[in-house]
């Protein structure tokens, strides 16, 4: 009967639906993203899913080590290491001799060319140009030789077209064509070396910013395993191998596991291992997982209405998927997600016991069954638990672990600090759906048992981040995900130099903090600098500025014809690993049969 | 007639300057200021401000030549709307791109409704008070009554992920006409409920007329009277409806667009409200309105060739 229904309808279809792949040598990585790629420039990259994308056309001068861990950054278009200097000021970096951009119009006769140092220099002088409007300038604000005079200088010229690339820039120099000197402003930047495996950094070819204008967004031209074949706007975006890609292997080293879990398998193997990638933007939830469980996409995430359908309680898969062979993986992103307080409102700010009975008044581990389907651990301090300098001791330092009686506690202290009853507080909440109430309501209820009332102000995220840049915001929920390993990049978030509108939205202020802050962060990657990092987060934890809540979990799960799974926290350019047996995957919808 | 025209389109220079005042209004002072949103996370002031002066937002509101509001109404009426701020591409050449898999969407789902719910309301409107009839108003108001979004979830859980007879969704390599064919017979399905019901209604009007059953005395066949007779004289209500619906094709649809994953301007616009790219729903919206003033005259003009008695006068 229900093919009766539909008759009509597949006459016009022409046929049965069918989407395999037709040619079997070929292989495809098939992977949805919930988010739009918004432009592969990587000079203006500003969210995960174009640096996904774009990661795998563009590559940086060093990259993560794929399987190792803790997080471990080695060259990519760099030949070695930068050589620093004794007083950590200036970089010497050799670059890989006879790397192509690969082919395309914009250059000569089509044919790629010749990667060189002033590419870098070209990009990152993009980057300072304040016509170009780089999301991306705080990697370099402030910190090379000649690069914010560059930036000032940009600002003088009336148009874009008016700036004058060939300007020179002292702390960026190439004596010959491989070799890049960086010059730093008399201060060491020891972040400087995961930076430069950050998308943003990648080279750019003059070549293809002169050609394409503003639509360079649309044709990234680089020198990785894949190269743009088919970008249908807000739909998909397909890769091909890069036939003039350079000479690189898969790993032979990893963790001890890796053998085991048959990630060695393929070392050795020249890189791309699969020809094709294929990216879907799915932003919806129920045609996501119908893909994936239809075997269309072979990597995914698990949408949060599902999640009951993938995951058991013990965080396990649950027999549906194993009969499936679908395999999950878990890992920690870097992110913390937090209650800030402004530390400069008149109430929070000078009331230690208030900001630390709001913070013994959240029952975290409730709040992330609820709201992440236990895709999280509990936060007392802002560094991450992969992270190398997380103080496993946090929670005991912090003293703001759940208990509604220390609560009330505090609070009765707090009223005393006050002089009278305390005023209702307002909670600024980045959004005004149904989760953001529901998130609103068990933290008002949390909150009352506490004795506390706050109130919940729902907002869109413009007005939610003036708010914070403009301090008018008494506490708001937010968090941040590291954009590399160094601790650094959260420790930056409490400096008082950086206080609204600047990125410390807390206006916290801690002349002690701010020393050791100042101290670290110029400090190279050393066991003194960890237990600097972790002093810092102990002044800080202590004097609360935040309800530090949640730490993310992720979860991945993959069809068995996918190989070479390793979720990794920071680099974003590895589909080349991947391997995809499209025999299996050709058996998977006879496997579907049987499981009917 | 051309009187009559131009008339009309003297009229929609108002019209259309309202709109213009309105979007103006809308997204350049109520919706606030999103250069912080564009900058990025770690935008620096000067940076927010150069963004500022690139989409001329640092230009006075109202009170000079150069201002944000005479800018908006050269760019509208000359379609140089700009590039869109989240993905800096030209917005027009996104619109464009976005017409024909809207308008591969929406015109067949249009067609599709229209021939089958006219030639079922002619049925049920004839067969009136039978047990057909009864059990049509019934089945309709179960349609109008179900969430259009329960539509799609259906369709795609069932016809498409369960039996496997269509796409889950938009793919690559498959041709337009197999990945828009389950977002057209949902398309129909969920707005046959309404439009049965709105037909069945015009169409009763007529039936109950002398000419008609004057026709069937003089022998006519039934096919005949309510085919060439009852439905020519029904057309004005189904002209109008019909019309006036024109300009929503081109709009395409919100949520079947997005659901089935299919890129055309119901999900560039969904896209534009999410990210509050204002420079884009501004954009959709005069060229919404100018479609539906065009629309509207089309409308009046058509009145008077299916009814000789509408007079321009």
């Amino acid at each position: 009967m229900r093919y009766c229904f539909c008759a009509i309808l597949l006459l016009i279809a022409g046929c049965r639906y069918s989407a395999n792949n037709p040619d079997p040598n070929d292989t495809v990585l098939y992977s949805a993203h919930s988010a739009k790629v918004r432009g592969l420039d990587p000079g203006d990259v500003g969210d995960t899913t174009s640096a996904i994308v774009a990661s795998q056309m563009i590559e940086c001068l060093y990259q993560y080590h794929y399987l190792k861990r803790p997080y471990q950054v080695v060259p990519c278009l760099a030949e070695s290491m930068p050589a620093m200097s004794g007083d950590g000021l200036v970089y010497t970096i050799k670059i890989k001799k006879g790397v192509r951009f690969y082919d395309d119009a914009c250059f000569k006769d089509g044919k790629g060319r010749e990667l060189k140092a002033g590419d870098f220099v070209f990009a990152w002088k993009r980057i300072a140009d304040i016509k170009y409007l780089s999301k991306n300038w705080w990697i370099f604000d402030n910190k090379i030789i000649g690069l914010d005079e560059f930036r000032q200088y940009s600002k003088t010229c009336k148009t874009a077209a008016d700036v004058d690339y060939n300007t020179p820039v002292e702390g960026l120099q190439t004596p010959d064509d491989w070799t890049l000197i960086i010059k730093l402003k008399g201060r060491p930047w020891p972040q400087i070396v995961d930076l430069l495996a950050h998308l943003p950094t990648a080279p750019m070819a003059k070549e293809a910013v002169d050609y394409y204008g503003k639509d360079i967004i649309n044709h990234p031209v680089g020198t990785g395993p894949y190269k743009l074949k088919r970008w249908h706007k807000g739909s998909y975006i397909e890769m091909v191998k890069n036939p003039t890609f350079r000479d690189e292997f898969y790993p032979s080293e990893g963790e001890p596991n890796d053998i085991k879990n048959g990630l060695l398998a393929d070392a050795g193997k020249k890189l791309p291992l699969t020809n094709r990638l294929v990216s879907v933007l799915i932003q919806e939830n129920p045609p996501l997982w119908f893909l994936f469980l239809q075997g269309k996409i072979d990597v995914s995430g698990i949408p949060k209405d599902n999640f009951s359908e993938a995951i058991d309680l013990r965080q396990q898969l649950t027999p549906e998927m194993k009969a499936r062979n679908i395999k999950l993986f878990t890992f920690r992103d870097p992110s913390t997600y937090w209650f800030g307080f402004n530390m400069e409102d008149e109430v929070l700010g000078k009331n230690l016991p208030l900001r630390m009975a709001l913070s013994c008044a959240v029952d975290r581990d409730k709040y992330i069954e609820l709201f992440t389907n236990n895709r999280g651990e509990p936060a007392y301090g802002f560094i991450p638990p992969l992270m190398s300098s997380y103080n496993p001791d946090i929670k005991n330092i912090a003293q703001t672990s759940y208990n509604v009686q220390k609560a009330r506690k505090l609070v009765k202290e707090a009223e005393q600090i006050y002089g009278s009853k305390l005023p209702t507080l307002t909670l600024a909440m980045p959004g005004t759906d149904i989760v953001f109430r529901q998130e609103g309501d068990f933290l008002k209820r949390c909150f009352k048992d506490a004795g506390l009332d706050v109130e919940m102000d729902y907002m869109d995220w413009p007005t939610f981040q003036n708010k914070i840049k403009t301090k008018s915001a008494q506490m708001f929920t937010l968090g941040w995900i590291g954009d590399i390993p160094d601790v650094e990049n959260f420790l930056q978030l409490f400096y008082s130099k950086n206080i609204s509108p600047g990125s410390n939205n807390f206006n916290y202020s801690n002349p002690e903090f701010d020393k050791i802050y100042e101290k670290a962060s110029i400090m190279p990657d050393s066991p003194e600098r960890e237990a600097l990092y972790r002093k810092a987060e102990e002044i800080v934890v202590k004097d609360c500025p935040a309800v530090f809540l949640v730490h993310g979990v992720a979860f991945i799960l993959t069809h068995d014809w996918a190989y070479n799974v390793k979720p990794h926290a920071f680099a974003y350019g590895t589909a080349k690993y991947r391997r995809v047996d499209e025999a299996k995957k050709a058996a998977y919808s006879e496997l579907l049969r049987t499981l009917k | 007639m051309i009187t009559y025209i131009i008339r009309r389109l003297l009229y929609t220079i108002p019209i259309i300057f309202g709109v213009l005042v309105v979007t103006f209004i809308l997204f350049n002072i109520v919706s606030g200021d999103v250069s912080d949103q564009i900058a990025g996370k770690a935008a620096s002031a000067e940076t927010i401000k150069e963004i500022r002066a690139e989409y001329g937002w640092d230009k006075p509101l109202f009170l000079s030549w150069d201002s944000q509001f005479i800018n908006h109404l050269k760019n509208s009426l000359t379609f140089q709307f700009g590039r869109s701020w989240s993905d800096r591409e030209l917005i027009i050449t996104k619109i464009k791109q976005g017409a024909l898999p809207s308008l591969s969407l929406t015109v067949p789902m249009f067609i599709g409704e229209l021939v089958i719910s006219i030639s079922l309301a002619l049925i049920v409107a004839f067969l009136r008070g039978t047990i057909i009839d009864i059990l049509s108003v019934f089945i309709c108001v179960v349609l109008m009554s179900v969430p259009f979004l329960s539509f799609i979830l259906f369709g795609q859980y069932f016809l498409a992920f369960k039996w496997g007879l269509f796409p889950v969704y938009f793919w690559p390599d498959l041709p337009l006409p197999q990945y828009v064919a389950l977002p057209i017979l949902i398309g129909i399905v969920a707005g046959l409920g309404g439009n049965l019901r709105f037909y069945r209604t015009v169409m009763l009007d007529e039936l109950r007329n002398d000419y008609v059953r004057t026709a069937f005395a003089k022998g006519l066949g039934t096919g005949s009277v309510l085919f060439r007779h009852v439905l020519k004289n029904a057309m004005i209500p189904i002209i109008t409806q019909v019309i006036l619906a024109i300009p929503f094709l081109f709009l395409g649809s919100l949520l079947l667009e997005r659901f089935f994953g299919i890129p055309g301007l119901g999900y560039l616009m969904i896209d534009a409200i999410a990210a509050r790219d204002f420079q884009i729903i501004n954009a959709m919206t005069f060229i919404g309105a100018i479609l539906f003033v065009v629309f509207n005259l089309i409308t009046d003009i058509c009145y008077s060739i299916v009814d000789p008695r509408v007079s321009f006068e």
